[in-house]
C-alpha cells in the first residue's frame, strides 16, 4: 500500500471517529475500535484484500 | 474560477459530473461506458472520461466531492439494523460487508484513482446534493427544492430554499417514512426489479383502476401538514431490501406477481390475475401523486416560492410530475432529467464549485453531457464488419424518407444524454401514428413487456398543437406527461398521454430539430422516440455500442451524424 494510500485510510478512520463524536453515538464505539483495528491489520499486511477475510468472519 | 468534479456511487446508477468556472461541462454515468445496467461501482471510466471531455487534468481538480456522507450513512445502517435486531441480523451482516467493504472508504477510493491529495476529497448531503443539481440547473428563480427518494443518509423527502451558499433546508422527513420505499415496495411485490422498474409500475397503472386506493392510504398517510407517515410494520425494509412489502401488504393486496409468468396482455387490455396487479399499480400511483401534492404545497406555504425544481428518484415519475404542475400552487415546475441518484454527481459538482467561489448558473441545462459521436470511427468499424456505411449529404432528409415509409432508424447525433431518456442524441426513432411498428418495437427490436409504452419528440412550436400543457419546463428532457389531442396511436397511452419530448430549433441544438423538420415534408409533426438500447441494457454511448445495437437487434438503418449504415 502506497504512504498515500495509507494516509487516505488514516483520514477515512480520523473522520470517521469524529462523526461520532460529533453525534454523540458512543455506543458505537466497540465496533469503531474494531474498526481500528482493522485499520492496524491493514498497515501490517499491506492491502484490503488480505483483511476482507477477518472484517468478514468478525461481521 | 475552479475545476470540480462531482461523483455519486455505491448505491445505484454511479455517475460522474464536472463543472468548471461554474459551468456543467461532462456528465455521464458509469453504466454507458462499463455497460453494466444501473451500475453502483465507482464510475472509474464516466470520471476519466468527464476530465478527458473537458479537458482537465486530474492534478488540475480544485475539488472532488462525493454525494453523500459515508459517516451518517453508517450510522443510519447501523442503528437501523440493531433497532430490528434480530429479525435483521442476516441483513445486518450483508449491510456492514458493504458499508466497510467499499462504502466507507470511497473518498480514498477517489483520491487513489485520480491521484489528488485526500484533503481535496470531500462530501456533502444526499439530498443537498438533489436539490443543488434542482435548483441551480433550474431555468427560472424564485424557486423552492423539492427532494423525494428512498433515502439518502437519513431522511427521505426535504424542502430546500435557494441561498448564496447553495440550498438551504427548509423542513425534511426522516427515513423509513419515504415515497422511494413505498413505490420500491410496490414495484417489488408486482414482480419488477427494485431501482429500476418503478417507471414500469407507472406504465402499467394506466391498465387499471384505483381499487386498492384506501387500503394504500392506510399505509401512507399524508398528514395535514403536507407530510406523510408510512406504516412501517408493513414494509419490512431492514428484513428484505430486495422485496420492502410485509404481511400486511399482502393481506390487503392478495399474492404478489411471480415475475417469471409472462403478462396476461391481450389486444391492449389486461387478463385474468394481471388486471389485479395493474389495478394495484393504479391504486400505488394514486396515492403516491396525492402525496407528492401535499409535498408540493406545503414547500409552497413554507417558502411563497412561485416556482418549484424537483429532484431525487421519485421526481422521475413523470405522471405525479404533470399533476403537481396542473393542480399546484406553482406557475412553473422543472425536473432536471438525472433526477435520481446519478443526479447527485451533478449536484455535489455544483456545490463543490460554490464553495470554491463560483456561482454555478446552468439556466440554458443541456443534456447533452457525454461522449461525442465519432462518424469516423462508427464508418471504420461498420465496414470491418461487412455492413453498408457510406456519407450521406443530407442525414436529416435521408432518414426522414425512411422513417416516412414506416421504417425503424437508429440516431446518433452530438455527445450522448445526460439522464435515463433519450433524447434525441442516442435514439431509435420511427412513425408515430402506427401502431403496428410501436408492436413491433416493443416485441422485436426492445423486447419490452408489451402494455409498455413510447414516448413521441416533437418540435416545440408545434408541441401545443398535439399535446395539452406543452411545452413546459420539463418536456425538453420527457420529465413529465402530457395529454395528446392529436391521433398519435403509435405513443398515446392507454389513458391518452404521453412522455412527450419538445425539441428546441436547431439553431438552439436540438439533436432531432432538424430531422423533425425534414419529416414534415412528409407530413408528419411527432416522431416516435425511445433509447437506442434493449430491455435490461443500458443506454447507448459510443458509436461502438450503437453498432452492436444495430448488428443485434437489427432496426434498418444506423445514422451516425452524417454516416448511414445500412445492412
Amino acid at each position: 500500500m502506497s504512504r498515500r494510500r495509507l494516509l487516505g485510510r488514516l483520514a477515512t478512520l480520523r473522520e470517521l471517529v469524529a462523526h461520532f463524536v460529533a453525534r454523540r453515538k458512543f455506543f458505537f464505539l466497540p465496533l469503531l475500535v474494531v474498526l481500528l483495528l482493522a485499520g492496524v491489520l491493514l498497515l501490517l499486511t499491506g492491502g484490503l484484500s488480505y483483511v476482507a477475510p477477518f472484517v468478514y468472519t468478525l461481521f | 474560477m475552479a475545476a470540480v468534479l462531482g461523483v455519486s456511487a455505491h448505491y445505484h446508477d454511479a455517475a460522474a459530473a464536472l463543472v468548471v468556472d461554474g459551468k456543467v461541462v461532462a456528465a455521464l454515468h458509469e453504466e454507458r461506458l462499463s455497460r453494466v445496467k444501473n451500475d453502483p461501482s465507482l464510475p472509474r471510466m464516466a470520471i476519466d472520461a468527464c476530465l478527458t471531455l473537458g479537458g482537465v487534468d486530474a492534478g488540475a481538480l480544485d475539488r472532488v466531492v462525493f454525494y453523500e456522507n459515508p459517516y451518517r450513512k453508517l450510522e443510519r445502517v447501523l442503528v437501523g439494523s440493531l433497532a430490528a435486531f434480530p429479525n435483521g441480523a442476516g441483513f445486518f451482516r450483508r449491510a456492514l460487508r458493504q458499508q466497510l467493504g467499499d462504502k466507507l472508504w470511497v473518498l480514498d477510493e477517489l483520491a487513489a484513482h485520480l491521484r489528488v491529495d485526500r484533503a481535496r476529497v470531500r462530501f456533502v448531503d444526499h439530498h443537498r446534493s438533489h436539490a443543488a443539481s434542482a435548483l441551480d440547473c433550474a431555468p427560472f428563480d424564485d424557486a423552492v427544492a423539492l427532494t423525494i427518494d428512498g433515502v439518502g443518509e437519513a431522511e427521505s423527502t426535504a424542502i430546500w430554499a435557494p441561498g448564496d451558499a447553495g440550498p438551504q433546508r427548509v423542513a425534511s422527513i426522516a427515513y423509513p417514512h419515504s415515497l422511494g420505499l413505498f413505490y420500491a415496495a410496490i414495484t417489488a411485490y408486482l414482480g419488477f426489479r427494485v431501482n429500476e422498474g418503478e417507471y414500469k409500475v407507472m406504465g402499467l397503472a394506466a391498465f387499471g383502476e384505483p381499487r386498492f386506493a384506501d387500503d394504500l392510504r392506510d399505509l401512507l398517510q399524508v398528514q395535514p401538514d403536507g407530510s406523510f407517515r408510512l406504516k412501517t410494520s408493513a414494509f419490512d425494509e431492514h428484513l428484505r431490501p430486495d422485496r420492502a412489502y410485509g404481511r400486511e401488504v399482502l393481506e390487503r393486496l392478495g399474492p404478489a406477481r411471480d415475475p417469471s409468468r409472462p403478462w396476461s396482455f391481450v389486444h391492449g387490455r389486461m387478463e385474468g390475475e394481471d388486471q389485479r396487479f395493474a389495478d394495484v399499480a393504479a391504486s400505488a400511483q394514486r396515492v403516491l401523486e396525492e402525496a407528492v401534492l401535499a409535498l408540493a404545497r406545503a414547500a409552497h406555504e413554507r417558502t411563497g416560492a412561485r416556482h418549484l425544481a424537483l429532484a431525487g428518484g421519485v421526481a422521475l415519475n413523470g405522471c405525479a410530475n404533470a399533476r403537481v404542475l396542473a393542480e399546484g400552487p406553482f406557475a412553473r415546475v422543472f425536473v432536471q432529467p438525472a433526477a435520481g441518484d446519478a443526479g447527485g454527481a451533478l449536484g455535489a459538482a455544483l456545490l463543490g464549485a460554490r464553495e470554491e467561489g463560483d456561482l454555478p448558473r446552468a439556466r440554458d441545462f443541456d443534456a447533452a453531457l457525454g461522449v461525442a459521436a465519432d462518424p469516423a470511427r462508427a464508418m471504420a468499424v461498420a465496414q470491418h464488419l461487412g455492413l453498408r456505411a457510406e456519407r450521406v449529404s443530407d442525414p436529416e432528409a435521408d432518414a426522414a424518407a425512411r422513417l416516412a415509409t414506416g421504417e425503424i432508424v437508429a440516431w446518433v447525433r452530438g455527445r450522448s444524454e445526460w439522464g435515463p431518456r433519450a433524447l434525441g442524441q442516442r435514439s431509435l426513432l420511427a412513425r408515430a401514428d402506427q401502431v403496428t411498428l410501436r408492436d413491433e418495437l416493443n416485441r422485436r427490436i426492445k423486447g419490452r413487456e408489451p402494455f409498455r409504452p413510447f414516448a413521441p419528440a416533437t418540435s416545440e412550436r408545434h408541441a401545443a398543437a398535439l399535446f395539452e400543457g406543452a411545452p413546459n419546463d420539463m418536456t425538453p428532457f420527457m420529465t413529465t406527461v402530457c395529454r395528446v389531442t392529436a391521433e398519435l396511436p403509435g405513443v398515446t397511452h392507454v389513458d391518452g398521454t404521453a412522455r412527450v419530448q419538445t425539441v428546441a430549433q436547431v439553431a438552439q441544438g436540438g439533436a432531432l430539430a432538424g430531422l423533425l423538420e425534414a419529416l414534415e415534408a412528409h407530413g408528419h409533426r411527432a416522431l416516435l422516440n425511445t433509447s437506442l438500447n434493449a430491455a435490461g441494457e443500458p443506454l447507448a454511448a459510443r458509436v461502438t455500442d450503437a453498432l452492436d445495437f444495430f448488428v443485434r437487434r437489427k432496426p434498418d438503418a444506423l445514422y451516425v451524424e452524417d454516416v448511414r449504415i445500412t445492412r
